[in-house]
């Protein structure tokens, strides 16, 4: 078993601070700024995710072997997010929208914001009607 | 007869059990347990990785998203994740106490931990039954669906890390732990803290950005 030498209470102070700074940001930041609002939530979030995975999980103490059973991952997140940036940035050059539906009924596709949620919402009161 | 076969004697030359005997253990050289934990850990990371990623990918493939502070209540969530994270603390503390040979203190520490556990179980069944008392249900748009599909997801492991402490609590009960043998203790607490780290993230995605 690894040794952990570490001050819990020093680590679990920071982490309630830092809760609390980040509720803070998240509610003083107007919405609409999105870089400085994500961006610094994102950092509180990394700095909380890394105290914990140091200190409370004891990475920061471990051996080799358990270092190198969890180091593929980090390159696997990567990768996920990288195939799926495409997703992300080229979004507007996309044939159908996220929240376009498909008429079942005439099979064609009605756009997010011409009615496809009401078509959702009419095809479950159609199927509610119906028992 | 030459020397050689007269000198044979089946109890020495061919004993029943002949296995070769190594002095070194062939295995890793780490904890078994924790060898496993670790790799079950990796897996989950790669589910959750998953999950947000097709968050990620609907949020901002989506024409607009609401603000989440308009449709959430965020102070007691917020109050829950310091919850989380108290808990997260007092199995660091449980941890410690069997280290140092502290039965008492692992059944006070980890009992503390299983009533914050099932807190925040608590707490997000409330939310649940509100939200959908309101009519916020899964299909109603891609907000509420992804809401739901990470938040439930993780619920599911909170409650599945309360049942581990609680098998584990039983165990401390019984005095079953012992500064030598705590290494049970410290694989729940991995578990129990990589709950904690993902909520950390999933409460900043989900109800803060």
């Amino acid at each position: 078993m690894a040794e952990a030498h570490f001050n819990a209470n020093k680590i679990f102070i920071t982490l309630f601070i830092l809760t609390a700074v980040e509720v803070a940001w998240g509610s003083l930041v107007p919405y609409e700024m999105k870089p400085a609002l994500w961006g610094g939530l994102l950092i509180f979030a990394f700095w909380k995710g890394i105290l914990i995975f140091q200190y409370f999980m004891h990475m920061k103490f471990e051996g080799w072997i358990v270092k190198c059973l969890i180091a593929p991952t980090p390159i696997l997140i990567l990768i996920v997010y990288f195939a799926l940036l495409p997703d992300v940035a080229l979004n507007d050059d996309t044939l159908y929208q996220v929240g376009d539906q498909l008429d079942p009924e005439n099979g064609e596709v009605v756009e997010i914001g011409k009615g496809s949620r009401n078509l959702v919402l009419h095809a479950g009161s159609e199927e509610d009607g119906g028992h | 007869m030459s020397k050689a076969v007269a000198a044979y004697d089946p109890a020495v030359d061919a004993p029943a059990h002949h296995h070769p005997i190594f002095d070194y253990d062939s295995g890793p050289p780490v904890d078994r347990g924790k060898f496993a934990i670790w790799l079950f850990l990796a897996t989950e990371i790669m589910f959750f990785t998953g999950l947000i990623g097709t968050y990620l990918v609907l949020r901002t493939g989506a024409p607009s998203w609401p603000n989440p502070a308009e449709r959430l209540a965020v102070d007691i969530t917020a109050f829950n994740t310091f919850v989380l994270i108290v808990s997260s603390w007092t199995v660091v503390r449980a941890l410690m106490a069997i280290q140092k040979g502290d039965q008492g203190g692992l059944v006070k520490w980890l009992g503390l931990s299983i009533l914050l556990g099932a807190f925040f179980v608590g707490v997000q069944a409330y939310e649940y039954l509100e939200l959908i008392k309101h009519g916020a249900l899964p299909n109603q748009d891609l907000f509420w669906s992804t809401f739901y599909s990470m938040t439930g997801f993780h619920g599911l492991h909170v409650i599945v890390g309360v049942i581990w402490l609680i098998v584990l609590w039983i165990g401390a009960v019984r005095g079953k732990f012992s500064a030598e043998n705590c290494v049970a203790i410290e694989l729940g607490g991995l578990y129990w803290h990589f709950v904690d780290l993902v909520w950390v993230l999933l409460f900043t995605l989900v109800y803060l950005m």
